[in-house]
């Protein structure tokens, strides 16, 4: 393989609190090929969005203490200058976020806020970039989309609203996409479309998309690669079939679990107890000891790190691997359980 | 818009009607006894009595009195067109003097109204841009200072600064600006800045705060993740978010000001419409009060009409669809 | 001017230490002389005219002054100086100062020759314009204010109702003569012929004025100035009559010179005119105004100065700047004598024993302000006669009030059933008071509230301004006890202009200026509605008022008005009067010439120089 797009490298971010720094990533690497998609998936407090928002310099208003390398395409945009970083953000990488209503401007026709993004880093003129948005609408799939350049965000639905955000991010065809959240305020029907949209464009662009999300089914569908975080670090990653196929960290058979099956014998969901550590000051040893069915005291006194088990997957359990029984989930595209 | 519009401005005829109707009444229970007396000279004679309080329309019963009033506003009086009588003091016709005079007012109040927001807004936005810093407390400790500043002091201070001691500026009077464009600012400005120094430091918090909240929302981030200049977010996209609210706030505070400068009036000898009315009020002179209140409540109610469409053209999702 | 004197004349001077200067009611006037010139610049918060400035009924200090010195000329007038002397009739448009004949009920003048209107009339003068004056002020249409001097004159009744065409008293034999026909002998009549609506109006532009204060804003001048703009006039019509330009009662008065104005028809003892121009300007910052005239940018003012001003020019060794003048004009406590406990004389003799007059004094701005009244009418008017100066019914050390004689009074009253010297029943607690809301005279309640508690009378004091209270005070329904801060000045230096105001004639229901209510009968109080307490007589004046004035001015007729002064502070003793004050004038260092007008109690705008290279 090529060398990567993405590449983060022990990324740490604490957040400096009355209380002590809350360590929101503590020792995160990931990295995603040119033209794969990415899924993390984690609880909220996981530090899913953190990791990103890190990446494209978007924290510094919080004043975080930020240490490790987010390598682009080599280059760690962690330590551009803001001038150079603003040339990185919208050409290079393009990001999309969870509810589409907040994240456009409500004041500003969604025509312009498309078209500004473009004059912003590119000599063109207001009718060209005009033009250019109405084509990119007409790319993510709206309708009569000159008339919609004109509408307001207020005025379109919560799919077109997403659709047009992900027009903005891509117009300057940027290399890297991150998706944070993009589908969790939409309904599932939805859902599915913009999971579509994105993933048409990846192919025809030939990006590399980051696909953030809580949930394991929206990922399924679309990644090459899973990544599952807990308390700010990477506790299972691999090819998503491996990681679906034969989870191997009991945090993601808690994940699948909590999915409800259709036409299933349980009628009950089974949650996994307990809550999410306390940033600011969390638990020696593996941070989901603490709600871990299958602990022992290893677990509580060194915290694991990720170990390759082949083909790309890793998991960061100190659980033997034969212990490993049972699980043997699998979720078809539609949700529905499949037999094992 | 033309419909709510139009439903607007009948409220308006009615809110005109309540408020004179209001001040009539208040101007005949309080305690002053016979307005007639009050210009039927030292030793007023049953039969100058009678000729004045005839004169004067003062021989009719209250809600006549009214009524005749309303007539007349609508129909014109010999005077001509809106037929807002004349003043008991003077025997002048109110209309010229109203027309005059609101000019001045008018000139103070917008002009004071420029000058706050060219000096609000900006301190507001830096104040925002950079919280807790130096600048934002000193603007702070500066702006609680002009607003708990009585006006009439600060207008004789910067009277005793600027004209008696430096020099610099003419003192009080007005001189109109077709008589002398240059004379005219420079009698203006110091009433230009005693209006407002104390709007400027409350404009300035408000747009302030408004900005930090802006700053805050995710479309800021949005921007921000589309790799736009700094400056373009903060005025683009964050200004003009913050402003939505204090561009109408600002219509109504000049409508309200309309009949509320009578202190500075009176400090630098500007005969506007506060000192009209202050006049009119303490002398018994029932058709310079009501004039000018009803100048005062068709500005606050046409003014904040203007607000509203203001705030609708400027934000979209408030639009009547 | 009752109500005129408490809102301006005295304007806010804030009680505060103030140098005696010459305040002995003769002005300190400095007449060295001045040179032709520049423009004589006065400011004031406001005219307040009380009928537009239209002199047919114009009842203000100011506007007389104004007009004596300026614009009006009449019969007979004054000289226009300060003092006794300036309150001394002598001819003005008549060639003499006449007597009466036919047994006092005839009075012939004759008119100096060449006296011109200003623009836009210019003609002659003649005595049919005396006529139009008259039939102006009988015109009940326009509300002459003092109309009721003139009713003597035969015949104003007939043409007032209309059934007459003209008023029979004023005969005008030919255009230089006019002769007034009274129906009973008048001795004060002269001094009814100075007043300014007894000047020459024409006829031609007056009959387009039909409402009061109408022709205020075109008044013809027959004096030395004119207002500004009178040129410009157009008196082919009424249409075409605007009003003058330099007339704008909210801003402006301006007065240039007459054109016509033959000064041999006159003399420099009555008129100087020695500026070129009046300007009366307002400024609505007073304080700004006396800034002003320090600093030369005004000459003069209509309000009185505040007394920091004072003190600071004679600080500054500047006192030549302050001029003073007796007013002819007394402040006063009114007591109503139809209400507890004002209905019993010996509460009414106590008042006037315990009052602080020297506080009262000091709340009004000190010495400089005005001299302790201890009678009715100012000495002045009575020619400084010996029998009334120093006449002091109810002395006591430094006029600082004398508890002794109070409280022995209080015991010969009803209301001092414990013989203790105090009021002790309830009648005296918390009585109903009008008061006056401009700064010093809300300085003068404390010292009036501490001198009546000693009495034991505590008062519910309603403070309000000059012209509500002035309201009030003179219905006759709010039965009100007692009223502070009263002032009272003259229309002429006769003393019947302060006796009117005891006489039962001049009782009604509203501008009511008896407000003591003295003379009231029986029949008159049950037509008011006001109940006499049981057992109480009024006492009335009216016999004594009215023999007075039949008699002839002169000695004996002064002497018949000192002993009725003497009559009311000893037997009726209707006011506690306390203050016979001073018009006191701030002047620029621009001023050169400057004297107070006696008659009107105003600047003596006849007298005044400016040098303009003083002037900023």
């Amino acid at each position: 393989m090529s060398a990567p797009l993405l590449e983060i490298d022990d990324l740490t971010v604490h957040f400096p609190s009355a209380a002590g720094p809350v360590r929101a990533v503590d020792g995160l690497s990931l990295s995603l090929a040119r033209g794969q998609t990415l899924g993390v998936v984690g609880e909220s407090g996981s530090g899913k969005t953190v990791t990103f928002l890190a990446a494209m310099r978007l924290l510094e208003r919080s004043r975080p203490e930020i240490h490790g390398r987010i390598l682009l395409d080599g280059v760690d945009v962690l330590t551009l200058p803001a001038r150079e970083m603003r040339e990185v953000r919208g050409p290079r990488i393009g990001m999309i976020f969870q509810d589409p209503l907040s994240a456009l401007h409500p004041l500003l026709r969604v025509g312009d806020q498309i078209a500004e993004t473009v004059r912003a880093h590119r000599d063109v003129g207001r009718r060209d970039a005009r033009a250019q948005s109405v084509a990119a609408l007409a790319q993510v799939g709206i309708p009569n989309a000159d008339e919609r350049a004109r509408q307001y965000p207020h005025q379109l639905s919560g799919g077109m609203r997403q659709r047009v955000m992900i027009a903005m991010a891509l117009i300057l065809e940027p290399d890297l996409l991150i998706a944070d959240e993009p589908t969790t305020a939409l309904d599932t029907t939805v859902e599915a479309q913009i999971l579509d949209i994105i993933d048409d464009l990846r192919t025809r662009l030939g990006i590399g998309v980051v696909l953030v999300s809580h949930s394991l089914a929206t990922v399924a569908d679309v990644a090459d690669t899973v990544a599952v975080m807990y308390a700010g670090r990477v506790v299972e990653r691999g090819p998503c079939e491996a990681v679906f196929a034969h989870p191997s960290h009991p945090y993601t058979w808690g994940l699948l679990d909590t999915v409800p099956a259709l036409g299933a014998e349980r009628s009950r969901l089974v949650p996994i107890p307990g809550s999410p550590p306390s940033l600011i000051d969390p638990p020696p040893g593996c941070r989901f000891a603490p709600r871990c069915a299958y602990r022992f005291d290893a677990c509580t006194r060194h915290l694991p790190e990720l170990v390759e088990r082949g083909g790309g997957h890793a998991d960061a359990c100190v659980l033997p691997v034969p212990g490993r029984g049972a699980r043997r989930h699998r979720l078809a595209p539609s949700g529905e359980e499949a037999a094992p | 818009m033309g419909r709510y519009i139009l439903r607007r401005l009948m409220w308006t005829v009615v809110v005109v009607i309540i408020v004179t109707l209001i001040t009539f009444v208040i101007f005949y229970v309080l305690p002053s006894g016979d307005p007639a007396l009050r210009f039927a000279g030292k030793e007023p004679t049953a039969q100058v009595l009678a000729q004045v309080r005839t004169d004067l329309g003062l021989n009719h019963s209250v809600a006549v009195q009214y009524l005749l009033y309303l007539k007349r506003l609508v129909l014109g009086d010999r005077y001509g067109w809106p037929g807002l009588g004349f003043s008991y003091s003077s025997g002048a016709a109110i209309a010229p003097q109203l027309w005059q005079r609101a000019q001045i007012t008018i000139q103070l109040v917008l002009g004071a109204a420029v000058l706050w927001m060219v000096i609000g807004i900006p301190v507001g936005v830096f104040s925002a841009l950079r919280p807790r810093s130096r600048f934002d407390r000193a603007s702070l400790f500066v702006g609680l200072v002009f607003i708990s500043t009585p006006v009439f002091w600060l207008g004789l201070l910067m009277l005793w600064l600027f004209s008696s001691t430096l020099g610099w500026l003419q003192g009080t009077g007005y001189v109109a600006f077709t008589t002398d464009p240059v004379q005219w600012a420079a009698h203006m400005l110091m009433p230009w800045i005693t209006l407002s120094l104390a709007f400027a430091a409350i404009y300035a918090r408000m747009v302030r705060s408004n900005m930090l909240d802006t700053l805050g929302e995710d479309y800021i981030r949005t921007a921000r993740a589309k790799g736009l200049p700094e400056r373009r977010i903060v005025t683009r996209h964050a200004l003009r978010a913050s402003l939505v609210p204090i561009v109408t706030l600002l219509a109504v505070d000049i409508a309200t000001l309309v009949g509320g400068t009578v202190i500075v009036e009176t400090v630098f000898n500007l005969q506007g419409l506060g000192s009209w009315v202050l006049n009119g009020a303490l002398n018994q002179d029932l058709p310079v009060t009501l004039a000018v209140t009803l100048v005062a409540t068709i500005a606050v109610s046409l003014l904040s009409l203007v607000a509203d469409i203001l705030y609708a053209y400027m934000d979209p999702r408030v639009r009547p669809e | 001017m009752k109500s005129r004197l408490t809102a301006l004349g005295l304007g806010l001077c804030v009680g505060g230490a103030a140098v005696l200067l010459a305040a002995c009611g003769s002005s300190s006037s400095s007449t060295s002389s001045g040179t032709r010139g520049g423009t004589y610049r006065v400011e004031a918060t406001d005219f307040g005219f009380s009928n537009n400035f239209d002199p047919t009924g114009e009842y203000t200090t100011n506007a007389w002054g104004m007009y004596r010195g300026l614009l009006i000329r009449t019969l007979v007038g004054y000289k226009m100086i300060a003092g006794a002397a300036g309150n001394q009739l002598v001819p003005d448009l008549a060639t003499s100062v006449p007597t009466a004949t036919d047994g006092g009920l005839t009075w012939t003048f004759t008119l100096k020759s060449g006296v011109r209107y200003a623009p836009p009339v210019n003609r002659v003068i003649t005595s049919h314009d005396i006529v139009t004056a008259f039939e102006r002020i009988a015109n009940p249409a326009l509300a002459a204010q003092y109309g009721f001097y003139y009713t003597t004159i035969a015949g104003m009744d007939t043409y007032a109702s209309g059934k007459a065409k003209t008023i029979s008293g004023i005969t005008t034999p030919n255009n230089q003569t006019v002769v007034f026909h009274l129906t009973t002998p008048t001795p004060d009549f002269l001094y009814r012929l100075s007043l300014p609506a007894a000047g020459p109006i024409p006829q031609e532009v007056s009959k387009c004025f039909t409402t009061p204060g109408g022709y205020g804003r075109d008044v013809v001048s027959s004096g030395p100035y004119m207002i500004q703009g009178s040129d410009k006039v157009n008196i082919a019509s009424c249409s075409t009559i605007q009003p003058m330009a330099g007339f704008d009662p909210s801003s402006k008065l301006i007065m240039v010179r007459n054109p016509n104005y033959n000064p041999s028809t006159d003399s420099t003892s009555m008129r100087t005119a020695l500026p070129n121009e009046f300007a009366f300007t307002i400024n609505s910052n007073q304080a700004d105004i006396f800034n002003r005239i320090k600093a030369g940018q005004a000459d003069d003012s209509l309000n009185a100065p505040p007394a920091s001003a004072v003190a600071t020019l004679v600080a500054s060794n500047q006192k030549q700047l302050i001029k003073t003048g007796g007013a002819d004009a007394t402040k006063y406590i009114s007591m109503n004598l139809t209400q507890a406990p004002f209905d019993d004389i010996h509460v009414r003799k106590a008042v006037n024993l315990i009052m602080d007059k020297a506080g009262l004094q000091q709340a009004n701005g000190g010495p400089l302000f005005g001299l302790i009244a201890t009678h009715i009418v100012p000495d002045t008017m009575y020619n400084n006669d010996s029998a009334i100066t120093g006449y002091n019914p109810y002395p006591s050390a430094n006029n600082a009030g004398d508890l002794a004689a109070a409280q022995a009074q209080m015991r010969q009253s009803k209301y001092d059933p414990k013989q203790d010297g105090l009021c002790d029943t309830s009648a005296c607690k918390n009585v109903f008071t009008i008061a006056v809301n401009t700064s010093q005279d809300l300085n003068e309640i404390p010292v009036v509230q501490s001198a009546l508690a000693k009495l034991g009378i505590t008062l519910n004091i309603r403070q309000l301004t000059p012209s509500a209270a002035s309201g009030v005070v003179s219905t006759v329904s709010r039965n009100v006890p007692l009223a502070l801060s009263q002032g009272f000045a003259k229309d002429y230096a006769d003393p019947s202009t302060f006796m009117v105001l005891f006489e039962s004639s001049s009782i009604a229901p509203t501008g009511n200026v008896n407000a003591s209510l003295v003379g009231l009968t029986p029949a008159l109080a049950q037509q008011l509605g006001v109940t006499i307490p049981k057992d109480d007589v009024i006492p009335s004046v009216d016999a004594q008022a009215a023999a007075c004035g039949k008699i002839p001015t002169g000695n004996a007729r002064t002497t018949c008005y000192i002993n009725l002064d003497k009559y009311l502070m000893e037997n009726v003793v209707p006011w506690v009067p306390y203050l016979s004050l001073n018009q006191v004038h701030m002047i620029s260092p621009a001023v050169t010439m400057w004297d107070y007008d006696q008659s009107s109690d105003t600047t003596a705008y006849s007298h005044v120089a400016v040098n303009p290279a003083k002037q900023s």
